[in-house]
């Protein structure tokens, strides 16, 4: 993997946390862009789109669940990993029925996170490259629906 | 019927409980996890470095922003023990400006979430209060989440306490939109808090918005 190829953007209220977050995870070869609630993450996501997010739940305004719901519409390649401090086991089984791809409670080891991560992209990376192979064989119908499962899974 | 009412009150109280240390936890797995990443940060940068050329001015920012965080837990920690201590007794001598300052604290973050801002207007030395410390802060409470619950974003609810004569008056006012739909019951329904203000031996009154609690000073 080259340098700072996989583009990630961190959702957090706390801004101290969300910041240092960044940081970290930019020392660890990662491009990190930063929101510090919902409604500035879907904002950034018109000027980029990142491949992984790592998103809050309880947040003013918009509630992580929320933000969710809207990228599975509107951007269902990115890869969503929540990261909470309020997490319950039904907020857990409800991002997952929603299609977010892990779910993390803080305080989360970075190293486990950035694993996550590298993880979450590689998963989108096949899916893609899946899709292409099919599209390039000719096989349309199978490729549409490789991207089709990819939204109806989420 | 007494009896069914007091347990009803005990019950209220244990939910009450529930929800401040539903937030408090909260609170503090933020500050924790800002502590752990500030500190990561700094392990970071030491490999990053290997003491080479540090920058010693990004290491105190960080220390500064650690110590930060440390000086908030241990003032939520400071009020959730005063919280906590308001049970011993069922009646005591206490000060209404401290116990709302508290309850304040504790709620904070949920204000913040729903963009509300809680102001304090409190009148200096006021005389100490005779009743129970717990069940004041259980009906201001319910006064002040109901209002949080239905007004909209960016609203400002503001507690003021004044003495008054032989009384302590506690007044809450808001301004804002109110929600289109009020999805909220009172958290204590008002037979109960009726019940509980009667503890305190105060009264409600209710004009345009403004809710005004008085409590008796003279036993």
């Amino acid at each position: 993997m080259k340098k700072k190829d996989i583009k990630v953007l961190v959702v957090d209220d706390e801004v101290a946390f969300a910041n240092t977050l960044t940081q970290r995870l930019e020392m660890r070869d990662l491009k990190v862009g930063t929101a510090y609630d919902g409604e500035q993450a879907l904002t950034k996501l018109k000027e980029e789109e990142p491949d992984v997010m790592v998103l809050d739940l309880k947040m003013p305004g918009m509630h992580g669940m929320e933000v969710l719901r809207e990228i599975r519409k509107a951007y269902p390649d990115i890869q969503v990993i929540i990261l909470t401090g309020h997490g319950t086991d039904k907020d857990a089984e409800e991002a997952k029925r929603l299609g977010g791809f892990d779910f993390l409670r803080k305080p989360a080891d970075i190293d486990h996170l950035e694993h996550k991560i590298r993880r979450a992209f590689q998963e989108k990376l096949e899916r893609t490259m899946t899709a292409i192979a099919f599209a390039e064989a000719g096989e349309f119908d199978t490729a549409r629906k490789i991207i089709k499962e990819e939204d109806e899974e989420q | 019927m007494e009896h069914k009412g007091e347990e009803h009150l005990r019950l209220l109280q244990l939910q009450f409980v529930g929800k401040i240390l539903a937030g408090f936890t909260h609170e503090i797995k933020n500050y924790i996890a800002i502590i752990k990443e500030s500190a990561g940060l700094m392990e970071d940068m030491v490999k990053l470095d290997k003491g080479q050329k540090g920058k010693p001015e990004q290491y105190l920012e960080i220390i500064r922003s650690i110590e930060e965080q440390i000086q908030k837990t241990n003032d939520l920690f400071r009020y959730l023990n005063r919280f906590a201590h308001r049970m011993d007794h069922e009646f005591s001598a206490f000060n209404i400006n401290e116990s709302l300052e508290e309850l304040f604290a504790l709620i904070q973050r949920v204000a913040n979430q729903k963009r509300i801002t809680l102001k304090k207007d409190f009148q200096r030395e006021i005389p100490s209060f005779h009743g129970n410390p717990s069940i004041f802060q259980l009906v201001i409470f319910s006064f002040l989440e109901e209002k949080m619950t239905n007004l909209d974003k960016n609203s400002i609810i503001t507690v003021k306490i004044g003495a008054k004569g032989n009384s302590i008056g506690v007044s809450i006012s808001s301004e804002g939109v109110l929600k289109g739909e009020q999805d909220v019951q009172a958290m204590i329904p008002p037979e109960m808090r009726m019940f509980a203000l009667e503890k305190l031996k105060g009264t409600v009154s209710e004009s345009n918005g403004i809710i005004d609690v008085t409590l008796p000073l003279s036993r």
